[in-house]
């Protein structure tokens, strides 16, 4: 080949590839933005190295990291087509793990898999923890090109990297948050990319069909990744609901429509977990009415009488009513899971403790609302003004998208992550809305006519950019100078925090990882059987059946609640009542071990020069507590049926127990001979008197009578300050042959 | 730079650039951040920052201002507009366990609980930044009366905390400004009127002067109780007629037509007059406060 003919070859490349100089800077800039929010969800990384491993975040990614060990061991499917049902967790009767979401694992485990055949050979939990990072990274691409779609470049880049940096999609995508919201965030943002390009007039009939069909798939991934996904079934049938009542139907939608829906649910009840029983769902009632509804609009789009129109009209609204009512009456409409209905109706939460003791189940505070939007809500509201006066379909759905997505956001906690998109559109077009004019007049500059009292001459442009400045300096105070987080950004500071269990389960900012939790599940994996059980409250259970490989109770997966009812029993009665309750369990004599987890504040002492006092600082089952009496209590009259309660010693809530004073929570005598205090305080004082006598213990002295000390990770604190944290995690070996002494069996 | 627009009080009505209240924002924001950044004042507490807190404000209340200039915000955003501004201010009451109650002459002790938090603050931020800026058009009045009762405010606030640190800078700043308004050199337009209102509301929050803020701006809430009563019984503006060098009305629909009602005076009398009433009640909140921290 000769010298020319590479130079033509290379100039022709060059032209194919023209990139102008608002390309590149808009390239840079989405690098930029990608890479801030790679490095922001990877900062926990600093408190992983010194660990040796890089662990998961809280408690539910172990569930999603347990499926995908399998499915690389034994195969994508193999939860399913094997039904496997997992002996460790939820003891005796196991918990079904082929009733579980695939598309995390799935996709996890292929990838693993794919990183491993190029001879990539990566610690498995590693791998899922920084999967995250990376599936979230690709959301905030993804939230670019929708917002590229709705209002030009300007509008995708502000989005993205709002997206990039909201607290609540950041937490729920940082290093070792491996959990369905990940699945979830990418099926819903491709969803919304592809279905909004499939409406698009302006593309051909082929065209929009590809992107139905591909809106259909991200739908089927959505739908097998996370329970949310009723959420955008019920959006996308108002969205269409909505354009029909204001007279912007057209046949492309309901091709559109149907194509996505139909096959998006055709694919997703291939999903073993998921099934036919999907269809019938009370939630998906309103995609099938809105189908109804498209058809009826197509068919008064034709020359029909207004009498006629108005025939169909109420037949097909009496169709509807009829059929859901019929379907109701007759038991055919599924119900949805509680959390899911509590959505809708926030209050359900309050008569359920199960479902409040769940803080991401709880309602948004309005702190937390202020915390996610920050002062960038006049840019919200601005953004919804500038949709609201352009009504294109993309801005009907986007407007329909910031008002559910905010009302979910502000029912529960979790949902706020649903919020975020939407926010960060909105704020995106808000910001570009408020820019524009004075860009325009940074480059020319017009006469501005105005108040008639002082009417302005003209604005200047040295004024336009005074204006860009203020908008600019806002935002600062938003993403950069936070007040709120004492002027370190608010993306820092909810993203700068280790996992759960390199801080110990508690919420603070180590300089070293905290090793208390990780001491004592490296216990249990060495010194302890797969077999042997240990009591805990359910929130630890996944930390020990996953990382200690023992058996447990219950967890986070909270499908038996008269389980954890009777767990609630077990801490929160006496040691009696709590052996009685547990030998139920016990008949092959698996029940070994029961575990407490506290934390105290140490301080110097008030009274005696030299010594510190313990506090409870109630970040363990020393505030949990409340939870396993209230749930316990909402049990008590099976309880007392089952002869566990007494009559003379019942509860129905905390307050059975102790009460609230100025100092803190104070115990009453039923409450010093519960399970939990005798256990709690007899961690305290094991502390207590390690440091030779020097920390005072808040508790009274106990005597165990059937529970003996195995291991107390934490014991050997070597310093105190003047204010220390001291996590506490308690093993104790069940005494059976004492408690079968002082009950021989008749 | 400043757009220009005449100034109706002066014969010939000279062209007179506005909005340099924008300026004022910048100062302050950039004085705010220093005191930040060095830790001075009332720095980092509780997790949240009180400079920062005040700069965001004041920051939105000079924003909310500069579109005012630019494009004649209705009544009903301006109204409503600063209660965004006071979600910063709720996070810090509540973050810093704020006072929650006010102990007012001849009524007692009043506790709001958390009404404070979510109906007081937010009409104290809405009522002071409208009314600061209903009180303006003449020389000096939208800079020079803010500017007292902003300075009677830090004082009480001196007694009990260094909050009075925050205002250092702005309020010297501000005086220059207001200096070259009363000269008719410059007006510091809605941006400034704005962005002081929310200065004055947010220090109060932050420096727990609520009372005296309340006794200061008697005058203000006057002068808009008048304004919007006589707008919704009458649906009638108050007006002001501008001849010979002297300015006079023949109604009483504000503070100041009820001063020049039949009663010809100079802008300078008028300005001089508002301002006395103004320093009258902030000198009421001073000697109030002093008497109570005496107490």
């Amino acid at each position: 080949m000769s010298k020319d003919q590479v130079n033509s070859g290379l100039k022709s490349f060059g032209k194919r590839f023209k990139i102008n100089h608002s390309s590149i800077l808009i390239i840079s800039a989405l690098i930029l933005i990608l890479f801030i929010a790679f490095t922001v969800r990877i900062l926990p990384m600093r408190w992983e190295i010194p660990t040796g491993q890089i662990h998961l975040n809280e408690f539910d990614p172990f569930y999603q990291y347990s499926i995908t060990n399998y499915m690389v061991k034994n195969g994508l499917f193999s939860p399913y087509t094997n039904h496997w049902i997992n002996y460790q967790q939820w003891y005796p009767a196991g918990l079904d793990m082929s009733q579980s979401l695939p598309a995390l694992p799935m996709t996890a485990a292929a990838l693993y898999q794919v990183v491993s055949f190029f001879g990539i050979h990566v610690d498995l939990m590693a791998f899922c923890s920084i999967l995250a990072v990376a599936l979230g990274t690709l959301s905030c691409l993804i939230l670019y090109f929708i917002g590229k779609d709705m209002g030009g470049r300007a509008v995708g880049l502000f989005a993205a990297l709002f997206l990039a940096l909201a607290p609540s999609f950041l937490q729920r995508s940082s290093l070792g948050f491996f959990d369905t919201e990940i699945p979830g965030m990418l099926g819903l943002l491709f969803f919304i990319l592809l279905f909004l390009r499939s409406m698009d007039p302006k593309r051909s009939l082929r065209g929009s069909l590809i992107y139905s069909v591909g809106a259909a798939l991200a739908l089927a991934y959505f739908i097998a990744g996370w329970g949310a996904a009723y959420y955008i079934l019920d959006l996308t049938a108002l969205f269409a609901f909505v354009l029909v009542v204001l007279k912007r139907y057209d046949q492309r939608l309901l091709i559109n429509y149907s194509v996505t829906m139909g096959l998006g649910l055709l694919i997703a009840i291939q999903v073993p977990y998921i099934g036919l029983s999907y269809l019938t769902s009370a939630p998906l009632i309103p995609v099938a009415a809105a189908f109804i509804v498209l058809l009826v609009a197509e068919l008064l789009r034709h020359n029909v009488s207004a009498k006629t129109k108005l025939l169909i009209s109420v037949a097909t609204v009496t169709t509807i009513l009829a059929s859901f009512i019929s379907l109701w009456y007759f038991g055919y409409l599924g119900s949805i899971a509680g959390k899911f209905s509590s959505v809708i109706d926030p209050f359900i939460r309050a008569a359920s403790p199960l479902i409040a003791s769940v803080a991401e189940h709880r309602i948004s505070a309005w702190g937390n609302l202020y915390i996610e939007l920050g002062i960038s809500i006049l840019f919200f509201l601005t953004g919804l003004y500038f949709v609201l006066k352009n009504p294109t379909n993309r801005n009907i759905f986007l407007l329909i998208f910031g008002a559910t997505g905010l009302y979910f956001g502000a029912s529960m906690v979790r949902l706020l992550v649903i919020f975020a998109p939407a926010f960060a559109l909105l704020t995106a077009m808000g910001i570009i809305g408020m820019l524009k004019p004075f860009m325009t007049l940074l480059k020319e500059t017009p006469n501005v006519a105005t108040k008639a009292k002082r009417k302005l001459v003209r604005v200047s442009k040295e004024y336009s950019s005074l204006g860009i400045l203020l908008i600019f300096i806002l935002l600062m105070t938003q993403f950069a100078f936070s007040p709120q987080t004492g002027g370190i950004p608010r993306a820092y500071a909810s993203a700068y925090a280790p996992t759960s269990l390199s801080s110990a389960g508690l919420p603070v900012l180590p300089n070293e990882p905290l090793p208390q939790w990780l001491n004592m599940l490296n216990f249990a994996n060495n010194d302890l059987k797969s077999t042997d059980v240990v009591v805990a409250w359910w929130d630890y259970g996944y930390w020990l059946s996953v990382m200690g490989n023992v058996t447990t109770l219950a967890d986070n997966a909270t499908v038996n609640a008269t389980q954890i009812e009777n767990i609630g029993f077990v801490y929160m009665g006496t040691e009696e009542q709590a052996l009685k309750m547990l030998s139920t369990y016990n008949n092959q004599g698996n029940i070994k071990y029961i575990l407490i987890f506290t934390v105290l504040y140490v301080v110097p002492s008030q009274t005696v020069s030299g010594y510190y006092e313990s506090i409870p600082a109630s970040l363990g089952d020393d505030g949990k507590f409340v939870w396993m009496a209230d749930i316990s209590g909402s049990a008590k009259d099976r309880l007392v049926n089952d002869g566990f309660m007494t009559s003379n010693s019942t509860w129905t809530n905390r307050y059975s127990f102790g009460d609230n004073t100025g100092n803190g929570w104070t115990w009453n005598e039923q409450g010093i001979n519960t399970t939990i205090y005798k256990l709690l305080a007899a961690t305290e004082q094991a502390f207590t008197a390690k440091t030779g006598g020097i920390v005072i213990p808040s508790s009274d002295e106990v005597t165990l009578e059937y529970f003996k000390p195995v291991y107390i990770s934490g014991i050997d604190i070597t310093s105190l300050g003047e204010g220390t944290l001291v996590p506490l995690v308690g093993l104790y070996e069940i005494d059976w042959n004492a408690y079968n002494a002082d009950h021989p069996k008749r | 730079m400043f757009p220009k627009v005449p100034d109706q009080h002066k014969n010939g009505k000279p062209l007179v650039p506005n909005g340099l209240g924008v300026l004022y924002v910048l100062f302050t924001t950039v004085y705010l951040f220093l005191l930040y950044f060095l830790g001075e004042g009332p720095s980092v507490s509780a997790g949240i920052s009180a400079p920062l807190t005040l700069a965001v404000c004041i920051l939105f209340g000079g924003f909310m201002g500069l579109l005012d200039d630019w494009m004649d915000l209705k009544w009903r955003y301006k109204a409503f507009m600063p209660l965004i501004a006071a979600l910063p201010l709720i996070y810090f009451a509540i973050g810093m366990n704020a006072r929650t109650s006010i102990t007012l002459p001849f009524i007692g002790f009043v506790d709001f609980g958390v009404w404070y938090f979510y109906l007081i603050i937010p009409l104290i931020v809405m009522i002071v930044t409208n009314t600061v800026n209903m009180l303006g058009g003449f020389n000096g009045l939208e800079s020079l009366c803010p500017a007292i009762a902003l300075l009677g405010l830090m004082s009480i606030s001196s007694l009990t905390s260094s909050s009075y640190l925050l205002m250092i800078g702005p309020i010297i700043f501000w005086l220059i400004l207001t200096a070259l308004n009363l000269q008719g050199k410059i007006f510091v337009g809605n941006s400034g009127s704005f962005a002081i209102g929310m200065t004055i509301a947010s220090f109060a929050i932050i420096a727990d002067v609520k009372l005296s803020l309340l006794i200061s701006i008697i005058p203000y809430i006057f002068n808009s109780s008048l304004i919007l009563l006589t707008v919704f019984f009458t649906h009638k503006k108050a007006l002001i007629v501008f001849k010979n060098d002297k300015l006079e009305s023949d109604h009483k629909r504000s503070l100041v037509t009820a001063i020049t009602y039949h009663r010809p005076l100079t802008e300078r009398q008028i300005v001089t007059i508002v301002s006395i009433i103004v320093a009258a009640f902030t000198l009421l909140a001073i000697i109030y406060s002093f008497i109570s921290f005496l107490i």
